[in-house]
């Protein structure tokens, strides 16, 4: 055994154990550490968004041109929004501080604005963007074609059967979910085939989780024991 | 047999089984060997095959601290494997909460590397190897930014530099010098690179992920879009391995110590979830 | 006009974002560069306000109506304030005039961040081990075939995927990547498609002015 002589380790470990308390039952150390971390993340977040990101990005390029504007006089160079110094980047700063009116009666409308105009852009970018990448080249993916069984161009006996399960599982899971219909004839075939594919892929999908929830688990457990008590190397 | 307080056992006993089960291994590990599945080995190849002389490898990430277990091993991995075959590592972050993640990657594999360097040749040197661009949100920003210029939308590095004075910059400016980019995720990055710069500007996609998110992943495998995957931390430790297992580097290998352990807790759970059938069964069969 | 010029700029820059694609022309193109490096990069950064206002208020709220657990709202508070302190003027690695550092202890932003930030995320991720665990025994039963096959799937799974698995039987990993691969992939895509046509057809509408919840109901 090897104790840690780190105070930080130490503050780790603390904080580890108060987390660890709610397994025994809700208690007013788990709730410390649950509001320390929204605390000190949030401020952490807000020190990395000014110094990494309004600094560099906003303040600097205004900055610079209210001492070139000083120093030259205002030329047209300073309005020009792609230029390291220029007056406009107070637009976008103007913008954003709309969503201080959010806390303002009487001008909370104003909110709407930057939202607006982020979603607005965020959905028209991600529109072209849903369709080229996941739905025509899946869509594509599941099609089964002479190629599938060509050895030649990447396929096999084995790899064609599998694209065929392939494509009856993907109709078959999107009759299950098909609920504008009543699920009766070949569409009940259809959606009791796509629940098969759909039970062995949840099935899958908690083996996975369950992985991940014990990773994380052991990454503490290795920490108490490596670096704060120092029992395993 | 009382199968009623059986099924009703206090839920802290089944916690007290858990962590016996994660605990007992890690203090008296056993080896067992790790293998490899496709997805890992196709990752592992498609950025062995990077001409480290065009093109570079990009780690980017959007994990935070609640997965940095899982995730954190990835970027270890990932980073030997480039600094091994000498191809230049290009790293950011897609989310502030995960940027000082990777500065502490780069510092440790950045570490063992000079440690063991003779000459200049040999060592790790920032901005010659690698780069950390730093964070710069939002997502859908630097992915499509850096289709048209990486050192436009990363002006400064993550240490505050200038990226357009570091050497390796140079010959980099957009996806067209980016071998592959691995996402490293417990979110959804791979697709966000997959949907916004793989259709555009033609990048290859990797994806190193939680074990929650890879199962989502697979038809993306299945198509190409993602040249490999790896899945979780038995997907770390199988990269880890076979980085080991090509260049001999030893160093600690977080994701591989942990597979006995997870191994057990895997049969813990399975145990008790055959022990909670059992008990419902037998409960059902008395009750009729 | 409350309604009308918020919706009016959505409109306005989903267009530009939608047709940035078909049309490869310096103009567009540089209008579409400028608003999502600067405009939007420098709005998104500030959004962050209106997260960090309404934390701040609803735990002061919290506090004055002496709502339930309310002594813990100081400890984030005061973490919170503490924290920014250190953060906005020691520097993001206490490069700046604020001392982060006693002796030898360093206590800058990214120190806390790696330890405190790390143990404590990563615990409370880590629980859910140990809640699983106690679900799967308590609900994971297998009352029909379909419910029996996706606890066969996950046995397979959660064995295959760790190397005690190929300890066992190589044929286990091979299954496992085998469902991973056929069945999975199958389902996960038919669900996949379901998840984005539903999604297209939901941004169609904000685009179009149709969808408009928002917008909200404040005044």
């Amino acid at each position: 055994m090897n104790l840690s002589t780190d105070i930080w380790v130490w503050v780790g470990v603390v904080l580890t154990l108060c987390v660890y308390s709610f397994l025994y039952k809700d208690n007013p150390f788990y709730r410390f550490g649950e509001h320390l971390f929204v605390g000190v993340a949030n401020a952490f977040t807000l020190s990395f968004m000014y110094h990494r990101i309004i600094v560099p990005i906003m303040w600097r390029p205004f900055a610079g041109a209210v001492r070139i504007a000083g120093e030259e006089g205002i030329t047209p160079e300073l309005f020009n929004p792609m230029a390291e110094a220029n007056f406009l980047v107070i637009i976008p700063g103007l913008i954003g501080c709309m969503y201080f009116t959010r806390f303002i009666p009487g001008i909370t409308w104003m909110v709407r604005i930057p939202i607006g105009m982020f979603m607005g852009y965020y959905t028209g970018r991600v529109v072209p963007a849903y369709f080229e990448g996941s739905i025509f080249p899946q869509m594509k993916g599941t099609i089964v074609t002479q190629a599938s069984f060509d050895p030649a161009m990447g396929g096999g006996l084995m790899a064609g059967i599998f694209a065929v399960i392939i494509l009856i599982g993907v109709i078959g899971t999107l009759t299950y979910f098909y609920f504008s219909k009543e699920h009766k004839g070949l569409i009940k075939v259809g959606a009791n085939t796509g629940i098969v594919f759909v039970m062995v892929g949840f099935g899958a999908s908690f083996g996975f989780t369950v992985m991940a929830r014990v990773s994380l688990a052991i990454g503490r457990f290795v920490f108490l024991l490596r670096d704060w008590l120092g029992v395993i190397s | 047999m009382n199968w009623e307080r059986l099924r009703n056992v206090d839920r802290r006993i089944i916690f007290l089984a858990m962590g016996l089960g994660i605990l007992i291994p890690l203090l008296f590990p056993v080896e067992l060997p790790v293998g490899a599945q496709r997805i890992t080995t196709r990752l592992f190849e498609t950025v062995d095959a990077i001409d480290g002389q065009k093109q570079c490898l990009m780690i980017s990430s959007d994990y935070t601290p609640q997965t940095e277990a899982e995730n954190h091993p990835m970027t270890i991995a990932l980073l030997r494997h480039g600094f091994t075959r000498r191809i230049p590592v290009l790293l950011n972050a897609l989310y502030v909460e995960g940027a000082p993640l990777l500065a502490d990657a780069i510092d440790q594999v950045m570490g063992e590397f000079n440690a063991r360097a003779t000459s200049r040749e040999d060592s790790v040197i920032y901005g010659r190897d690698v780069v950390y661009l730093g964070w710069q949100p939002p997502p859908i920003v630097p992915i499509l930014a850096m289709g048209e210029s990486i050192a436009g939308i990363y002006v400064e590095d993550y240490y505050g530099n200038r990226t357009d004075s570091l050497e390796v910059m140079q010959h980099i400016h957009t996806y067209d010098e980016v071998g592959i980019v691995v996402a490293i995720t417990g979110l959804a990055a791979p697709l966000w690179y997959v949907q916004l710069a793989q259709t555009k500007y033609g990048v290859a996609v990797g994806a190193a992920c939680t074990a929650v998110c890879a199962p989502d992943f697979y038809p993306y495998c299945a198509t190409g879009q993602i040249s490999g995957m790896m899945a979780g931390m038995k997907g770390a430790a199988e990269y880890e391995e076979m980085v080991d297992e090509q260049f001999a580097l030893g160093g600690r290998r977080k994701a591989t110590e942990g597979m006995v352990a997870q191994s057990a807790a895997h049969l813990v759970i399975m145990a008790f979830v055959i022990l909670g059938n059992i008990s419902y069964f037998a409960s059902r069969r008395k009750k009729t | 006009m409350r309604e009308k010029i918020p919706l009016a700029l959505l409109i306005i820059l989903g267009l530009i974002g939608l047709t940035d694609r078909f049309m490869p022309h310096p103009g567009p193109e540089a209008l579409n560069q400028y608003l999502r490096d600067t405009l939007l990069r420098i709005i998104s950064a500030f959004a962050l306000i209106l997260g960090l206002g309404n934390l701040i208020v609803r735990h002061f709220n919290r506090i004055k109506r002496k709502e339930e657990h309310w002594p813990h709202s100081y400890v984030l508070l005061g973490s919170f304030v503490l924290a920014s302190i250190i953060g906005l003027f020691g520097g993001v690695s206490g490069e700046l005039w604020f001392p982060t550092s006693i002796g030898g202890f360093q206590f800058d932003i990214t120190t806390i961040y790696n330890k405190i930030l790390i143990p404590l995320g990563a615990s409370m991720f880590s629980l859910l081990a140990f809640y699983m665990a106690s679900a799967a025994y308590r609900s994971f039963r297998a009352r029909n075939w379909l419910a029996a096959l996706l606890l066969i799937s996950a046995f397979i799974v959660m064995l295959g995927q760790v190397p005690l698995g190929a300890y066992i039987s190589p044929v286990i990993p091979e299954i496992s990547q085998w469902i991973m691969e056929v069945p999975n992939t199958a389902a996960k895509r038919g669900i996949e498609l379901g998840i984005i046509l539903g999604m297209l057809a939901t941004l169609l509408k904000i685009l179009t002015g149709i969808e408009r919840s928002w917008l909200g109901s404040g005044r």
